[in-house]
C-alpha cells in the first residue's frame, strides 16, 4: 500500500505537468485550419536561422556549464578540505547572489559595466588606460558572466556534497604507494567526485537552457529558443510555433541530460 | 467566565451559518464584482484612483484589478470565451483588432456608454467600433540632457548622428510588443516607406547597428539612460515625463519632426463579460476621470471635454499631430517584419 503515499504527488504531476505537456505537443501539431501538420517542426529542423538559434541555445548552456565546473570545482574543494571554521561564511557568500532578485542582479551588471559605468570610469578617467569607453554590456560575454554568477553556487554545492563523502584514506593510501598529490587527485579524488560534477552539470545546464530574464536584459545579440518562444507569445501571437519551439527545447534538454548521465556513469564506473 | 467548549462552539457556528443563509440578498450584494485589467506600477495606481474608485462609489459593486499585459488577457479570453476571466480588457490596438475580428468583444454604442459620444469617432473606428482608444502615448526621441546638449530633432537626424557614432541609442527590441508600430512602421514612414515597404527602416538600422543597444521593457530603457549605457533612444512621451516627475530631471523628450507614432490603449468588453463592465468602461471614458488619469500618467486622453493643466499642456501632443498607424494593415504584415528583424538584426 506504500504506493498510495506517492499518489498525491503523481496526481499533481499528471495534472500540472503531463497534461499541459501533451496539450502543448498537440498545439504544435495542429495548423490554423485545424488539420495535423508538421510544417512547424520542418521549419525548425531545416531552416538555417532556427538551426542556428538551437545551436546557440545548446552552446550557451554547455559553455556556462563548463565555466561553472572550472570555477566551481576548486571552490568546492577548498570549501570541503581547507575552509575549516570559514565554511559557513563561504557557503553564505556562495548563496548570497541567490538571495537578491534577478532583476536587481542584472541591473547591477549594467551599472558596473555600462559605457559610463564604474569599470569604464575607472579605466578611462581614473587610470587613463583606455581612450574611449569599452562596450562591455549588451554583449554575449556579459550575459555568460551573469549566468555563471547566478549558477555557480549550484555547481559548488553539488560537488561539495559528494567531495565530503569521499574517503580521504583512499587518497592517503595512493600517496603512501607513491602517487604525487596531482596524481592522487586525478586518479582518486576526481573520479570519485564525478557524481557531484554530473549533478551540478545537469542542474546548471537545465537552468541555463531555459534562462530568459538575464538574456533579455543583457543578451547583446544572443538568440536562444526561450527568447524566441517569448517573442511568439508576446509579439507575433503564433502559439503553435511557440509550442513547437518549446517541445524542441524540451527534447534538446532531455537529450543533453541523457548524454550527461551516460558520460558520468561511464567515467565513474 | 464563559467556557468555550466544543459543543458551544459547534452550536454557535451552526447558528451563524444559519443566520448568513437567511440573508442571501446581502451576501449577493457583497459578492457583486467584476474583474478589470491594468498594467503594473503607476498604471495600476492610476486605474484604481481614476476609474475603480468612482465605479465602486456609483455602483456599490467591487472592481478587482488583474495585473498583466494584453497578450495574456487576450489569450485568457480566447481560452474561455463563454466565461471570460476578465470583464474589461485594456489592449494595444493591434490586439484589440484581433479580438474584434474574432468576435470576442462587444460593439461600443452611445446607448451602452453615454460618454462614448465625447470620444472622437476615428478612435472608435480604428478598432472596428468594438472598443475605443481612451489614452495614448507618442513614440519619439527621449534623451539625457546632461549628455546630449543638442538633441536630434527628427528621425533622419537621429539615424545620421547615431550612425556616425556621436551617440549610442537605445531602441526597443523585437520582444517588446509595440516595436513593430513605434519603431519599424514609424521609422519606415519617416524615410518614405510604410506598411508595404519597410526597407528604409532596415537600411537605417544597418547604418546604426554598431551604436545601438536594445531595451526589452520600458524600465530597461530608463536603466540604459541612467547607467550611461546609452545617451538617447526611442521611447514614449508619458513615461519620459513620469521619470522626470520622479526626480530624473536630466531626462527630456522630443516629438520628431516627421511625427512620432500614436500608441493608443484601447478598452474593450468581452462578449460574455458581466454587464456591469459597461458602467466601469463609462467611467474610463468620463472627462473628469480621464483628466485625473492624464495628470497622473502624463499621457494624452481622448475625451474631447478634457482640459489639461498648465503643467501637462506642453507635454501632451494632440493625437491629430501624431502619425496614426494603420493598425489593421500592420497586423497583416507584422509577423513578416518580426521574421525579417530576427534574421537581419537578431535582437
Amino acid at each position: 500500500m506504500s504506493w498510495l503515499l506517492a499518489l498525491p504527488a503523481a496526481l499533481f504531476l499528471f495534472v500540472f505537468f503531463v497534461l499541459p505537456l501533451l496539450d502543448n505537443g498537440m498545439r504544435s501539431l495542429v495548423g490554423g485550419d485545424g488539420q495535423l501538420t508538421l510544417t512547424r517542426y520542418s521549419a525548425l529542423l531545416t531552416d538555417s536561422f532556427y538551426l542556428r538559434v538551437t545551436a546557440e541555445t545548446i552552446l550557451l548552456s554547455a559553455g556556462v556549464t563548463a565555466i561553472c565546473i572550472v570555477i566551481g570545482y576548486p571552490v568546492a574543494y577548498v570549501l570541503v578540505r581547507k575552509s575549516g571554521r570559514w565554511a559557513g561564511l563561504i557557503i553564505f557568500l556562495l548563496i548570497a547572489p541567490l538571495l537578491t532578485s534577478i532583476i536587481m542582479r542584472t541591473f547591477g551588471w549594467q551599472v558596473l559595466f555600462a559605457r559610463r559605468g564604474l569599470v569604464n570610469n575607472l579605466l578611462l578617467d581614473q587610470l587613463g588606460l583606455i581612450e574611449a569607453p569599452l562596450r562591455l554590456t549588451n554583449s554575449p560575454g556579459i550575459a555568460i558572466a551573469a549566468l555563471v554568477h547566478v549558477l555557480v553556487p549550484y555547481m559548488v554545492l553539488s560537488i561539495a556534497t559528494v567531495l565530503q563523502s569521499v574517503d580521504r584514506r583512499l587518497e592517503e593510501s595512493a600517496k603512501i604507494l607513491g602517487a604525487g598529490r596531482l596524481r592522487a587527485f586525478r586518479e582518486i579524488t576526481l573520479p570519485l567526485s564525478l557524481d557531484g560534477i554530473g549533478t551540478g552539470a545537469i542542474l546548471v545546464f537545465m537552468i541555463a537552457n531555459g534562462s530568459f530574464v538575464t538574456l533579455v536584459l543583457l543578451g547583446g545579440g544572443l538568440q536562444t529558443l526561450p527568447l524566441l518562444i517569448y517573442q511568439q507569445f508576446n509579439t507575433t501571437r503564433d502559439f503553435g510555433m511557440a509550442s513547437a519551439m518549446s517541445t524542441l527545447l524540451l527534447v534538446v534538454a532531455l537529450s543533453c541530460l541523457f548524454l550527461q548521465l551516460r558520460l558520468v556513469r561511464r567515467r565513474g564506473a | 467566565m464563559t467556557k468555550l467548549d466544543r459543543r458551544r462552539f459547534i452550536g454557535g457556528a451552526t447558528a451563524l451559518a444559519a443566520g448568513l443563509g437567511g440573508m442571501p440578498h446581502l451576501a449577493r450584494a457583497q459578492a457583486k464584482s467584476i474583474t478589470v485589467t491594468a498594467f503594473g506600477g503607476v498604471w495600476e495606481e492610476a486605474v484604481r484612483k481614476c476609474f475603480v474608485a468612482p465605479f465602486e462609489a456609483k455602483t456599490k459593486a467591487k472592481a478587482n484589478v488583474s495585473l498583466g499585459g494584453p497578450p495574456q488577457w487576450l489569450a485568457q479570453v480566447e481560452a474561455s470565451p463563454k466565461k471570460p476571466p476578465v470583464d474589461v480588457l485594456i489592449m494595444t490596438p493591434d490586439l484589440a483588432l484581433t479580438a474584434a475580428k474574432a468576435g470576442l468583444v462587444d460593439d461600443f454604442t452611445v446607448e451602452k456608454l453615454p460618454n462614448l459620444a465625447k470620444i472622437p469617432k476615428e478612435l472608435t473606428d480604428s478598432v472596428m467600433g468594438k472598443g475605443t482608444l481612451f489614452d495614448y502615448g507618442v513614440g519619439g526621441i527621449t534623451f539625457n540632457k546632461n549628455r546630449v546638449k543638442n538633441p536630434p530633432k527628427s528621425f533622419a537626424e537621429f539615424v545620421d548622428r547615431v550612425a556616425k557614432g556621436e551617440f549610442v541609442a537605445s531602441v526597443p527590441s523585437i520582444s517588446y510588443a509595440v516595436t513593430p508600430i513605434m519603431l519599424i512602421w514609424a521609422m519606415a514612414k519617416a524615410f518614405g516607406g510604410g506598411t508595404e515597404n519597410v526597407d528604409p527602416f532596415f537600411k537605417a538600422m544597418e547604418k546604426m547597428k554598431k551604436n545601438l543597444v536594445f531595451w526589452a521593457g520600458p524600465n530597461d530603457f530608463f536603466n540604459h539612460l541612467s547607467s550611461g549605457e546609452a545617451e538617447l533612444g526611442i521611447y514614449f512621451d508619458g513615461r519620459t515625463w513620469n521619470h522626470f516627475d520622479s526626480g530624473a530631471t536630466w531626462i527630456d523628450f522630443i516629438n520628431p519632426l516627421e511625427g512620432g507614432s500614436l500608441n493608443g490603449v484601447a478598452v474593450q468588453k468581452p462578449v460574455n463579460a458581466d454587464p456591469l463592465a459597461w458602467d466601469y468602461i463609462n467611467e474610463v471614458l468620463d472627462a473628469k476621470n480621464q483628466t485625473l488619469f492624464a495628470e497622473i500618467m502624463n499621457y494624452g486622453v481622448t475625451n474631447t471635454d478634457v482640459v489639461y493643466s498648465d503643467k501637462l499642456k506642453p507635454r501632451i501632443t494632440p493625437w491629430q499631430q501624431t502619425q496614426f498607424p494603420p493598425y489593421e494593415e500592420i497586423a497583416k504584415v507584422r509577423n513578416d517584419w518580426v521574421n525579417r528583424w530576427n534574421r537581419e538584426i537578431g535582437r
